[in-house]
């Protein structure tokens, strides 16, 4: 395969699973607030506050809601809004053509052009949730067609690989906005009844909910949202669970496996190894810590791998 | 249907002094049309119009579209418009078509071998000298080089049109990049989807083979002799308005797709960049204009090409499909000459009819063409898409005098032709919800390798969508349609 199209593929990868988790956050956490129980967790402020953090934005200065909708949906000037990160899947996808399924192009440019066609008035006004929902059906879509359309090669491991490591790097992000948004409430002198709210919603951005109720079998807590989102070895939105793919990939990538220590392939493999032996008891009293070495880590990774097999 | 309702093509009128492809005077289908005329008419309009936006929603979702660039960076997507309505070729026709095409093919390439080794057509006055060395397109890198199997055209471009003594004549040969072929691959897959019906009792040949050959013409004339050898697409990138159709080439023919960026030369020999490390390539069907392949070469601002490229060509190493240099042929003036050119190296009578060419720089043929602008087409030699072609009786006094102007500056760089009037086919007006007469020509697609000559059966008939209009380039509002070729 050409490095181009290797490095098309991965951030392809890459781009459809940040515009997923993204969507998924500013869809559950505005519709969540409508009703929120918890006194602060309902200002509109607040809300896009905190939706602007996830997408790296820290000063909320006066904008309007819809100010704030547009920049994160549709402000073309803005890298990581919807329509910038939507077109730039849709353009590695593009350079990936005659790799990729006519099935997958397909899936992908009917995506892109939902997005590109949808009106940004409507979007800001009334259209947030259709908009989102139609999106993450879209994308399922896409990823049936990874999935189903084609060979289980080292294109397509590069594929997953890119969906993989994205997922790490917004699962953290997601957890430390709303690490923060708790932190907030918290510091904020609310006498809280039912945080529980908070935790629930931690899951529904994951999409880990049901997954979570259903192997616990009790309300979402602290403890349990945490060592589920970072330990769990079958959820597949866990920390754990996408750096296993990872270290599964990057073998199907390099054929065999690599026995030098400074490899891409040990690194992975030692990341990997670390999170599948660790528990919630060691972590617990460090969580930031914790998370921000594993995205550090994992960012140097995706760069190493960038540099060893799509550049030259 | 109810014998009252009127079919869709029952509100159809004849154009005046038009030859029509459908229709005889009187309104009576011409035999190859009948059983479709038929079909289209137990359509009703509003089963048509949805069909018609299924099928608009298709190639839309297939990304057969170019890009138009709005002020705020949003990229309009536009499809290129396709009627449903064949256009359909009988077997005796297409066969005389066919013959044509390869014999001048034939003779192109012989013609091209000896303007760049012996020049025996030039010493023999049979073209003028002047013609060849003073076209931009004739590179002097090629003098003396003589390409894997002597093929220089691999694929060729051959545009027709039906006049209205009904005879067919060559308007243009394309010998550098021509391009189209998706469509007629695309075009046939859409119809096929969305009037499946109509193929019932008709029968068309097959195009999708098409990449089938191209592949095996590339793999023929590969510089080694290994069993398989490595063939790449090049294009110029995504961003390319017909970056849609070297991706379709590359992905059924199975081969790489890769920009300038993708490929570096070592020694001579061209490699692509993999995951794995250096590939040797073998064949390029490079789809970049002569002077952007190799900026050490040519273009030295080309951020397309590959740097080394042509230095690797020369040393026998790698094959261009098409070779550089092609493009002299394919001047509008060396057109003129072209059934001199056939009849000197294959002593044959060309088969198909060139239109008479007045060559300006000629001074009995430019005195004509300065008296007769309103009676003529005037076209630059060097202009492709259509652009700066003047349509005498389409002008006005003044616009006239500019032309004369234009000509007197620059002799050599106009030809003109008598105009010729298209013939018309029925056509599916969008806005005025019917079909309505419309000009049409015909582009041929033929490949030459060293085992095999092969004219893609059909082609792409290229339809003028303004009423009126004899231009039917896609980038001056054209349109296509599927076209067939009957089986016998």
């Amino acid at each position: 395969m050409l490095s181009r199209v290797a490095s098309n593929l991965y951030w392809m990868g890459r781009y459809i699973e940040r515009v997923e988790h993204l969507t998924r956050y500013n869809k559950e956490i505005y519709f969540s607030s409508l009703d929120a129980p918890i006194i602060g967790a309902n200002d509109s402020k607040f809300v896009l506050e905190s939706i602007l953090y996830m997408n790296g934005i820290f000063d909320i200065a006066d904008m309007s809601e819809k100010e704030v909708l547009f920049k994160i949906g549709f402000d073309r000037d803005n890298p990581e809004a919807i329509i910038s990160l939507v077109t730039k899947a849709r353009e590695n996808a593009r350079g990936a053509r005659n790799t990729i399924s006519t099935d997958l192009w397909e899936a992908i440019n009917r995506f892109y052009h939902f997005v590109n066609n949808y009106s940004p008035e409507t979007y800001t006004s009334s259209g947030l949730y259709e908009f989102s929902q139609k999106i993450l059906e879209e994308i399922s879509i896409v990823k049936g067609k990874i999935m189903g359309s084609l060979l289980h090669d080292e294109a397509w491991a590069i594929i997953m690989m890119g969906i993989n490591v994205e997922r790490v790097i917004q699962v953290i992000r997601i957890i430390n906005s709303k690490l923060n948004d708790i932190y907030k409430i918290e510091s904020a002198g609310h006498e809280v009844t039912n945080m529980s709210f908070e935790w629930s919603n931690l899951l529904r951005c994951t999409e880990s909910f049901d997954m979570n109720r259903n192997y616990y079998r009790a309300i979402p807590n602290r403890e349990r949202v945490l060592e589920f989102l970072v330990l769990n070895d079958q959820c597949p939105r866990s920390i754990n669970h996408s750096l296993q793919g990872i270290s599964t990939y990057m073998k199907k990538i390099i054929g065999k496996k690599e026995a030098n220590s400074s490899s891409i392939d040990f690194k992975i493999s030692k990341l990997s190894a670390y999170f599948k032996y660790l528990s919630y008891d060691e972590f617990q009293d460090n969580v930031y810590e914790l998370l921000n070495s594993t995205q550090n880590k994992i960012m140097e990774i995706s760069a190493e791998i960038e540099k060893k097999y799509f550049s030259q | 249907m109810n014998e009252k309702e009127k079919g869709i093509l029952d509100t159809y009128e004849l154009g005046d002094n038009l030859f029509d492809e459908v229709f005889a005077d009187g309104l009576i289908p011409k035999t190859h049309y009948r059983e479709i005329i038929k079909k289209f008419n137990h359509l009703s309009l509003p089963d048509f119009e949805r069909i018609y936006k299924e099928v608009k929603d298709s190639f839309l979702n297939q990304g057969i579209t170019f890009a138009v660039y709005s002020k705020d960076n949003k990229a309009d997507e536009r499809i290129f418009p396709f009627d449903l309505f064949p256009r359909i070729i009988p077997d005796e026709e297409w066969q005389h078509i066919e013959t044509g095409v390869i014999q001048r093919n034939r003779a192109i390439n012989l013609f091209l071998h000896d303007i760049y080794h012996d020049k025996k057509i030039l010493n023999d006055k049979i073209v003028p000298a002047d013609l060849i060395f003073s076209s931009k397109n004739y590179l002097k890198e090629m003098i003396g080089f003589s390409p894997k199997g002597g093929i220089y055209t691999h694929v060729s471009g051959t545009d027709l049109i039906k006049h209205s003594d009904g005879k067919y004549y060559v308007l243009e040969d394309n010998l550098r990049c021509p391009s189209g072929v998706s469509y007629v691959l695309s075009n046939r897959l859409a119809l096929k989807k969305s009037l499946y019906d109509i193929f019932n009792k008709l029968s068309a040949r097959a195009v999708y083979d098409y990449p089938e050959h191209l592949l095996e013409v590339l793999k023929s004339v590969s510089p080694n002799k290994t069993d398989n050898p490595v063939a790449v697409v090049l294009t110029p990138g995504v961003y390319n308005s017909a970056y849609y159709e070297h991706s379709f080439l590359a992905q059924t023919m199975g081969i790489h797709l890769v920009e300038g960026r993708d490929l570096f030369v070592e020694k001579d020999f061209v490699y692509k960049k993999t995951i794995y490390g250096p590939i040797k390539v073998d064949v390029i069907y490079r789809r970049i204009d002569d002077e952007f392949i190799d900026p050490l070469c040519f273009r030295k601002d080309s951020m397309l090409g590959v740097p080394g490229l042509m230095g690797a060509y020369l040393a026998g190493n790698i094959t261009l499909a098409n070779a550089p240099g092609t493009g002299v042929a394919d001047d509008k003036a060396v057109y003129h000459y072209m059934p001199e050119i056939i009849k000197y190296y294959l002593n044959e009578e060309p088969i198909l009819n060139n239109v008479e060419t007045f060559h300006c720089e000629n001074v009995s043929d430019r005195n004509y063409v300065l008296e007769n602008v309103d009676k003529l087409v005037v076209k630059p030699v060097d202009e492709s898409g259509g652009y700066g072609i003047s349509i005498g009786n389409r002008l006005t006094k003044d616009e006239i005098e500019q032309v004369k102007l234009q000509i007197k500056a620059d002799p050599r760089r106009y030809i003109a032709q008598p105009i010729l009037s298209l013939s018309v086919h029925a056509t599916f007006i969008e806005k005025n919800k019917e079909f309505e007469p419309r000009h049409i020509d015909l582009r041929t697609f033929s490949l030459m390798g060293q085992k095999e000559q092969f004219v893609l059966k059909g082609g792409l008939t290229r339809v003028a969508l303004q009423k009126g209009n004899l231009i039917v380039n896609s980038s001056q509002g054209g349109g296509s349609k599927d076209t067939w070729v009957l089986n016998k």
